[in-house]
């Protein structure tokens, strides 16, 4: 599981601090729908995961489509693949396990990707899972993909020297957070991880000592990415993946291009997903995103078939908004990246002054310090509206009387700790400004952005107020709620639970939830959510961002996706 | 003079040895840890520590240096997690781009080179003709506006300009297409359209230190005793102001401009980030930022050996324009 600030160094906190310039952009109406609610499910049919995909109206085959971004794409590698861009890139060139049907609406179905279903949880106790892999599916030099590629490409993510990637699946299978101690993959590579096995071509069986009712959603993740033994080129595979998907990649300066081609062995029909309608993919990296918009904005030849990966810049939001013809070339959705302040509670372990700070915030002050509505949407709750099951509910509605009378005289005085970036001081000011009314004294400290994250997650940092992010791997609470709030995984440093909240009830309402049908899973997460906020308010919700990109005249078919928030092209068309 | 090149190469390899120590020296003080930066997410403290130990940062940080300037010279083995053996001449292996470090190199020094040295001619012909003319017809129309071009350009910014140039060429006029680099070899059109935008702002700022450098040494030479002689002797105006005024008053100009030239081509960073290409100023503040040792290294030392020649080459060109200057 991934915390949306740790990426930040890479550029979403860049985003931020751009916009903290910005704040006056309040004349548009906003048009996204922030209380969308997501629905999904995991495919019990296995039509569902059969292919070719639902043709997109108005979609037609061929043209080049191009992709421009400022800075090139960490990991290429399927097993290494973590950021957001190369998420959703890696399904252009490789296969999983699992992937999600998704509408871009929040409407998602896990079905088999490689896989006839996704996934067969053969003694329903979450231990043991088959999946049977689908006949006629090919690499790019036309062998067969058969479970010994696929479980071969699981074993080279125990290779330390291939780090970068989720680690759910290594972890799972060895029982271990140092999985790679327990299974030398270097040492082994002609055998399979413990608990991980091939009885036949079609079938690949994962064994647990635990129970993972979650194996179908991290499936999903292209470390499942099937790969053969011999064109293993270890961490040159970085540069140059051997492709399972309906492109490949022919051409990588890296940094600068890369060219995708069609795989002529990719067959539309085991494919439930990717229409892969033009011929080619380029992504260009270089321009930042004040340049791509403006070349979006010009529309010029060679940028009509583009979409600006870095999205509309804050200095141009207002032009965009302001213009219909430009809007309409514009996609718009919450993302599940959800911002909270979170508490300290073992600084602050009073539950009232917890829910005074809950009173006393003024989201729509916070919405407008972080960019206005075009780029966050206010949210009431932890899990963000992306969430399957996800139930709206505000357990303390913005009342400064309220929260005065809550805090009963007392006048707590609270440090909150914020990067030293333009947008973070901007909202730290927003914070200390809307909290002081209610009575608190709050004390700004600055430290240093790029440090602030591993500061925040050590159990004793000297702070009580930060801000944090989380953006879940899999739109389940059980990739947020237990993450974030689990009090019995607290260490000395690197906390995801950053409020440092553990309650004995709750944690064992997280055991309760997780051992579930992951179908049954969802409301109950939801409930959970409310009664962490009503039993603990470990955090005050703030809001989840929004994904505003631009797009050539051209263009067509793409999406926001539903998991991760961002552009996703398995229906993009070139329009003729 | 081959005595004096081979001390300025000694100097120099000196110069870069000193280099190379100040910033590997720098590297380790940076409050960074490049092994966090690589592997973001999911790392416990002794995956983290393991991997710190196959790079080679726990080894004594002189074996470390040591083992370096080794690679440069005779390759050397950086393990499974590197790539391998690295040819001589190693920068090593960038922690961030899963390539080596010569390889990055091979691709963003062309288009430093490219955007630096057409730049440098146009703002050096550009600069230096328009000072000279204005010097020589001081008070004229012409001198005025020439002063007014060269305070307007020495008075902007890099990006502003780059800004402007593009909005104007490139999203309204779009008789320019997007900034971007090809190689000279494969598309020579396509090669100066992509990159002409960066030439003309470059030589828009840069000509006019030049204009004012070179009116102001071209008029004080202009006023010496030799040229007043050589006019009196009966030389023509062009034979005395073009061979022997000339000569003198552009002396402190070749200085000025070796040190630009090895300083833009070390500093390219606000134009390549102004107009979107990925040379080597873009590569050097990504690989600080994230704490890419080996790609640090091998820019620091790349600018550092730009600055070096630079300094050659002006030393040579002295002795070349200006008889006085004996080499040796």
């Amino acid at each position: 599981m991934r915390s949306r600030a740790i990426l930040a160094a890479g550029g979403v906190l860049a985003l931020t601090v751009a916009l903290g310039a910005c704040s006056e952009n309040k004349n548009t109406d906003s048009d996204v729908d922030t209380d969308r609610v997501s629905s999904g499910a995991i495919a019990t049919d296995p039509a569902d995961s059969k292919g070719p995909a639902k043709p997109v109206d108005g979609a037609a085959k061929g043209g080049t489509f191009t992709v421009i971004r400022q800075t090139k794409i960490s990991h290429m590698d399927p097993q290494r693949v973590y950021s957001f861009v190369g998420l959703n890139t890696a399904p252009l060139y490789a296969r999983f396990l699992t992937t999600w049907k998704d509408d871009g609406k929040g409407n998602v179905t896990l079905v088999g990707d490689l896989a006839e279903t996704p996934g067969v949880n053969v003694n329903k106790d979450c231990k043991v899972w088959e999946f049977k892999i689908k006949d006629g599916v090919k690499f790019e030099d036309g062998s067969a993909i058969t479970s010994k590629e696929v479980a071969y490409g699981i074993a080279r993510s125990f290779d330390p020297d291939l780090a970068g990637g989720p680690t759910y699946i290594q972890e799972w299978l060895a029982n271990d957070a140092a999985f790679d101690t327990k299974w030398d993959f270097k040492a082994n590579k002609t055998s399979l991880p413990p608990g991980l096995t091939t009885p036949d071509a079609k079938t690949l069986r994962f064994e647990f000592a635990k129970a993972h009712c979650d194996l179908p959603f991290a499936a999903s993740l292209p470390a499942t990415a099937p790969l053969p033994p011999a064109k293993d080129t270890g961490v040159e595979l970085d540069n140059k993946p051997f492709s399972s998907g309906p492109y490949k990649l022919v051409k990588n300066t890296v940094g600068v291009e890369m060219l995708f081609e069609r795989n002529e062995h990719w067959d539309a029909n085991t494919d439930p997903v990717r229409n892969a309608y033009p011929d080619k993919f380029v992504y260009k990296f270089g321009p930042n995103a004040e340049a791509q918009t403006n070349r979006l904005i010009a529309d010029g030849a060679e940028d009509q078939a583009t979409l600006g990966w870095n999205g509309v810049d804050s200095s141009l939001v207002a032009k965009v908004a302001g213009d219909a013809g430009l809007m309409a070339r514009t996609l718009r959705e919450p993302t599940p990246s959800a911002w909270r302040l979170s508490i300290n509670t073992q600084r602050v372990p009073d539950l009232s002054v917890r829910q005074a700070l809950n009173y006393a915030i003024d989201r729509p002050g916070m919405v407008k310090a972080a960019g206005g509505d075009l780029k966050v949407a206010a949210l009431t709750t932890l899990m963000p509206p992306s969430t399957l099951g996800f139930k709206k509910y505000d357990a303390y509605p913005t009342d400064i009387e309220k929260a005065k009378s809550t805090l009963a005289g007392k006048t707590p005085e609270l440090v909150l700790v914020i990067g030293d970036d333009s947008g973070a001081q901007e909202l730290g000011t927003q914070v200390k400004n809307n909290l002081e009314k209610a009575g608190f004294k709050i004390t700004i400290k600055v430290i240093p952005a790029d440090s602030k994250l591993d500061e925040t997650k050590k159990k004793d940092n000297p702070w009580d107020l930060y801000l944090d992010s989380w953006a879940a791997d899999w739109p389940s609470g059980a990739a947020l709620l237990p993450v974030l709030f689990d009090g019995r995984t607290i260490k000395a440093e690197g906390n995801s639970n950053t409020s440092f909240v553990n309650n004995d009830a709750i944690n064992a309402e997280f055991d309760r939830v997780l051992a579930l049908d992951p179908a049954a899973q969802a409301p109950e997460w939801a409930k959970l959510d409310e009664r962490i906020m009503k039993e603990l308010a470990p955090a005050v919700p703030l809001y989840a961002d929004v994904m505003f990109v631009m797009q050539g005249s051209k263009v067509g078919g793409v999406y926001i996706d539903s998991i991760f928030g961002y552009p996703a092209f398995t229906r993009a068309f070139v329009k003729q | 003079m081959l005595r004096f090149l081979i001390k300025r190469l000694l100097l120099g390899t000196l110069t870069m040895f000193a280099v190379s120590l100040v910033a590997f020296g720098m590297f380790f003080m940076l409050p960074r840890d490049a092994v966090a930066t690589m592997c973001v997410k999911n790392c416990n403290p002794e995956r983290l520590e393991r991997v710190r130990v196959e790079l080679g940062l726990k080894d004594p940080l002189i074996d470390q240096y040591t083992g370096y300037m080794k690679g440069i010279f005779v390759g050397r083995d950086l393990g499974s997690a590197q790539g391998g053996f690295c040819d001589a001449p190693c920068l090593g292996y960038s922690y961030t781009s899963s390539e080596e470090v010569s390889d990055i190199f091979a691709r963003v020094l062309p288009v430093t080179l490219s955007i630096v040295i057409p730049a440098a001619v146009l703002w050096l012909g550009l600069g230096i003709g328009l000072g000279m003319i204005s010097a020589l017809r001081r008070g004229t129309v012409f001198d005025r506006l020439a002063i007014g071009f060269s305070l307007t350009g020495a008075s902007m910014q890099l990006y502003f300009v780059g800004g402007m140039l593009m909005i104007i060429f490139v999203y309204t006029l779009k008789i320019l297409p997007v900034p971007h680099y090809t190689s000279l070899w494969d598309d020579p059109l396509d090669w100066a359209s992509g990159l002409v935008l960066a030439w003309v702002a470059l030589a828009f700022l840069f000509s006019a230190v030049y204009a004012r450098l070179s009116r102001a040494q071209m008029l004080e030479t202009l006023a010496e005793d030799f040229v007043r002689t050589a006019r009196a002797k009966g030389l023509t105006k062009s034979r005395a102001y073009g061979r022997h005024a000339l000569r003198a008053a552009i002396t402190p100009i070749v200085t000025i401009a070796g040190l630009d030239i090895g300083g833009a081509l070390g500093g390219t960073v606000i134009t390549e980030t102004t107009f979107g290409i990925q040379g080597l100023g873009r590569t050097a503040v990504e690989a600080v930022r994230l704490g890419d040792l080996p790609t640090i290294m091998a820019t620091v030392l790349v600018s550092a050996v730009f600055i070096v020649v630079a300094n050659i080459v002006v030393d040579l060109l002295y002795a070349v324009i200006d008889p006085r200057v004996r080499l040796g």
